[in-house]
């Protein structure tokens, strides 16, 4: 226990050194970085209008057979969490120098293990981290499914984390997100729970599988993408049946925006199409707040006031697009060995970025942060 | 070709390999004990409750194949090692001891036999709805489990895929909470542990497949084919076979290889065939009477054919098999060959149909030349030869009033092109049909005539086709009715790079007389499958 503190507190003193002599641009104005993941343990960050990557780490005693997926960066850029490893470990890696400062690992014992699915996010001052857990018990010859719960770390716990209170949790969540101020920990399950992060009570709920539409069945969304840290506006595409129109009928399935203010608390949508590619996920201009881009086999925007939509073909499956600060530019990845820059406004493309080493960022979260 | 072609399968065993991944087709391992290894082996985390049941072992019923689906599990997640001769040996006790009886297997024996592109219909909804989306229905409805071991293999599900409560088909519903509950529930009734299928199965004595055996069957894409085969015994359970095939079209194809029964009627045997290696999945039944079942090429299962085979050792009762062609056009004079074992007397083919002369005659094969006379009506008839007879193997028809395309939702993957996984062609058939007694086309008594030669065609099956030029970059179809897809990996000179997917509209053109008849049936031409168990 001793050496391992040690080494961390070293870790962290390294870090902070490198820090004072880093590349990215200290004191002169802010630039964007792109952080992602590729396989099979590759972190990556990119000087986004330089198009270059300027960093790229190894994610330490991983699963090499398998993706990291979901990765949120602090606020202020200096570490990556990263769920990876069979889903089964949380790290915390610093960008400035690749370093392990932060690792827990889900499982507990030897016959307690836990696996995060997508849902996990950052307080706004970066102290808590909240991963979403589904824990088995491995019985000789059985495994036996327990109650999901919510993991609440310190960031500062180390890398042999232990979760600092665990709050109920319904199954199936699918996003994590903290709101703007820190209060509410939306956990977006059947419904967009709001919870108290301190002891997990509900204090209320947007209601999704309970949105009620005139002629609209349940609205259908896969949102395991968090890409809001432009705007604060967490954006997902939804689908939903329309049940006043013959299965066959064009106009039966309906596509659109669902975003939830994170700082406002406020839900607002946006039906805007005839459901006739596949959208995956979301995010918000930053500069124009009307405009939502989602990906997939192609790139579309949409007016969330007025519902008028462009598209554009990509050339492959997408499965993340996020925004940079000024607004102007479109950042797209995930799936394949590339990150496709776009402009948001003619929506061309204008830039390529490929993950060193090549490896492809299959369901890895493409975020972006400031220094 | 005469009984002296065929090889009598007492020379050296062929060794065999078994079905892909597996050892179920593997003779070697007769000497090992497969309960004394499930004791050594398994009882550590499977405790012996009784000196035949272990917690989870003695809790579930399958099939040879899904014992060793599960049992290579047990080695690739569980740390259990064995042989292969040692897990052969532990499938073999397993599949014994705890099996599925004849009847519990019937309707879903296209998942054991890798029929291509079967539409399933979940006999259960609820167990469809929830289960059938990321493997097949029939993987579920040929294992038998108590309740409580349905709810385990649940939380097996969710423990080791927790991404199945967030995928379509799981995010929708609360389903941890009604797979564990209702639909647990639902399997224990349907496809629970307990059966009088079983009971009977297990108290029954097992027939010896050992013999001389009449055989036919059908090769979609080459045709009907009759023949012989001689089974001997060589173990346990373990058989030699030496067959030969006779196709309509002339061809001829001996084979030979080795069998393993399990469960007392499960027939699994891996032959040589005409140069390929064959599996067969049959099942022994009617008392040990009757061989029945798929063969596919052990590389390529989309490519294979069924086969019914009965006994034809001296003495056994005559029956009549098959005729060949199977279908008279009205006003035709033809020669017709009929297959059978101990046939002897009078050819009686019903008002209408007259025997001319008789050009060949033994107890398994009559050849006759035949006049169906211009007024009979489409009709399907009996075959009768002395007092055997076989019912409605013969289909008159006044013109082919229409025609199916067969399988009805063909599925092709690309494959090759250095990848790790072969093309996966589809074989497609036209069926030809005539209207019944009513008259009309469509209807429940119209009679379905039989495969018969096309003219094949594809073309995009809709705009996005059309687009994307499916029709260019999936594949191509040969006269046979084989579809084979195009290479697999993107492909630079498509739109978006994508691969060589595609949706297609295949249609057959079928010639009756001056007449043209036309059909057609969407053809998906899909990515490979990297995962390939033994049931989908
Ligand atoms: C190291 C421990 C271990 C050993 C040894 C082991 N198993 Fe298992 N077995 C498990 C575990 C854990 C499960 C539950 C998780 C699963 O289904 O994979 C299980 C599940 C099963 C099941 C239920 C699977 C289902 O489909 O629901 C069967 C049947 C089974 N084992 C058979 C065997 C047999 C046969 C052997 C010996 C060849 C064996 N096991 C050896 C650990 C073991
Ligand atoms: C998310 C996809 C998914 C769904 C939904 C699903 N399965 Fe499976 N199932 C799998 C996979 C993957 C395996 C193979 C596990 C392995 O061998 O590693 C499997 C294996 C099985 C097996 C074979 C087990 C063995 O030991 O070989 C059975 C039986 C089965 N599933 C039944 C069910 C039932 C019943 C349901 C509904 C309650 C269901 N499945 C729902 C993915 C799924």
């Amino acid at each position: 226990m001793l050496t391992k503190n040690k080494l961390t507190t070293a870790c962290l003193a390294n870090a902070t050194a490198a820090a004072l002599l880093t590349l990215y641009s200290a004191g002169v104005l802010a630039k964007d970085y792109i952080v992602t993941t590729a396989r099979p343990d590759v972190l990556f960050v990119v000087d986004a209008k330089e198009r270059k990557v300027v960093k790229t780490h190894k994610i330490p005693n991983t699963s090499m057979g398998n993706s990291p997926i979901t990765v949120v960066p602090s606020r202020d850029g200096k570490v990556a969490y990263i769920i990876h490893n069979r889903w089964e470990t949380v790290s915390g890696i610093d960008l400035e120098n690749g370093k392990e400062v932060f690792r827990a690992e889900l499982s507990e014992g030897e016959d307690l293990r836990g696996k995060a699915v997508f849902a996990m996010d950052l307080s706004p001052d970066g102290k808590e981290l909240a991963v979403f857990v589904n824990p088995t018990r491995l019985l000789p010859g059985e495994y036996q499914v327990l109650d999901p719960y919510i993991a609440i770390y310190r960031t500062d716990a180390g890398t042999d984390a232990k979760p600092e209170r665990k709050l109920p949790s319904p199954r199936r969540v699918s996003t994590l997100a903290y709101s703007a101020k820190g209060d509410t920990l939306y956990t977006f399950s059947w419904e967009m729970l709001k919870l108290d992060p301190k002891t997990g009570a509900v204090k209320g709920q947007h209601p999704w599988r309970s949105w009620k539409e005139p002629n609209r069945g349940e609205p259908d969304t896969l949102a395991i993408w968090p890409q809001w840290e432009q705007t604060n506006i967490f954006a997902t595409p939804y689908y939903k049946v329309a049940t006043d129109k013959e299965a066959g009928d064009p106009a039966a399935l309906r596509a659109g925006i669902w975003a939830l203010d994170l700082e406002k608390d406020t839900v607002s949508f946006k039906e805007f199409e005839d459901a006739s590619v596949v959208l995956f996920s979301s995010a918000v201009n930053p500069v124009r707040r009307n405009e939502v881009y989602t990906v997939y086999t192609q790139l579309t925007r949409t007016d969330m006031k007025t519902g008028k939509m462009d598209r554009v073909d990509l050339d492959h499956t997408y499965y993340d697009v996020n925004v940079s600060s000024d607004g102007s530019e479109l950042y797209i990845g995930g799936t394949q060995g590339d990150i496709a820059v776009y402009d948001s406004k003619s929506l061309k493309r204008i830039g390529n970025i490929r993950t060193p080493g090549g490896g492809d960022q299959v369901l890895s979260s493409l975020r972006i942060f400031k220094r | 070709m005469k009984k002296k072609h065929m090889a009598r399968g007492t020379g050296a065993l062929v060794l065999v390999t078994g079905l892909a991944i597996s050892a179920i087709g593997n003779p070697a391992h007769a000497a090992l004990s497969g309960q004394a290894l499930v004791n050594s082996k398994c009882a550590t985390c499977h405790e012996a409750k009784t000196d035949q049941h272990w917690t989870r072992i003695g809790e579930s019923r399958r099939t040879p194949e899904g014992w060793d689906m599960t049992v290579a599990r047990m080695t690739f997640a569980h740390g259990v090692k064995l042989s292969s001769e040692e897990r052969g040996a532990v499938v073999k006790y397993l599949a014994d001891t705890y099996g599925l009886a004849p009847d519990e297997t019937a309707d879903h024996r296209y998942i054991i036999e890798r029929t291509p592109s079967v539409v399933e219909h979940p006999e259960s909804k609820p167990i469809g709805d929830t289960c059938a989306r990321c493997h097949s229905y029939g993987r579920i409805a040929v294992q038998r489990r108590t309740e409580d071991d349905w709810r385990k293999l649940v939380h097996f599900h969710v423990g080791q895929f927790p991404a199945i409560e967030i995928q379509a088909g799981g995010r929708d519903r609360n389903w941890f909470e009604i797979a564990t509950g209702d639909v647990a529930k639902e399997l224990g009734k349907v496809y629970g542990y307990d059966t009088a299928s079983w009971k009977q199965w297990q108290a029954q004595k097992h027939a010896d497949a050992s013999g001389v055996w009449r055989l036919v069957g059908n090769r979609p894409g080459v045709g009907a084919y009759e023949g012989k085969a001689t089974i001997a015994r060589t173990g346990d359970d373990r058989y030699s076979v030496a067959m030969v095939m006779r196709y309509e079209n002339g061809s001829e194809e001996s084979a030979k290889g080795s069998a393993i029964v399990y469960t007392g009627h499960e027939w699994r045997a891996t032959l040589k065939q005409g140069g390929r290696d064959i599996h067969q999945v049959f099942s022994l039944g009617a008392n040990g009477a009757e061989l029945n079942g798929r063969w596919f090429e052990a590389n390529n299962d989309a490519v294979g054919g069924t086969m019914r085979a009965v006994r034809a050792d001296k003495g056994v009762p005559a029956s009549v098999l098959s005729v060949q062609p199977a279908m008279v056009r009205a006003g035709m004079r033809t020669t017709l060959a009929i297959n059978g074992v101990g046939l002897n007397g009078e050819v009686n083919l019903g008002r209408g149909v007259k025997v001319i002369k008789l050009v060949e005659q033994s107890a398994e094969r009559i050849v006759a030349e035949v006049e169906v006379a211009k007024d009979v009506a489409s009709s399907s008839r009996d075959v009768q030869v002395g007092r055997a007879s076989g019912a409605g193997l013969l289909k008159l028809y006044k013109q082919i009033d229409y025609v199916k395309v067969l399988p009805q939702h063909p599925m092709a993957r690309v494959g090759g092109n250095g990848g790790s996984q072969p093309k996966v062609p589809a074989q497609l058939e036209a069926i030809a049909w005539a209207a019944g007694p009513d008259g009309k086309p469509g209807t429940a008594d119209d009679i379905r005539l039989g495969a018969v030669p096309a003219a094949w065609s594809v073309d995009n099956l809709n705009k996005m086709a059309a687009e994307m030029q499916d029709t260019k970059f999936a594949g191509r179809i040969e006269q046979t009715g084989l579809f084979v897809p195009n290479g697999a990996g993107p492909n630079a000179e498509r739109k978006y790079k994508t691969n060589n997917a595609g949706e297609l509209k295949v249609t057959a053109t079928v010639k009756d007389g001056s007449r043209m008849v036309k059909a057609s049936a969407p053809l998906i031409v899909t990515v490979q499958r990297f995962n390939d168990p033994p049931i989908r």
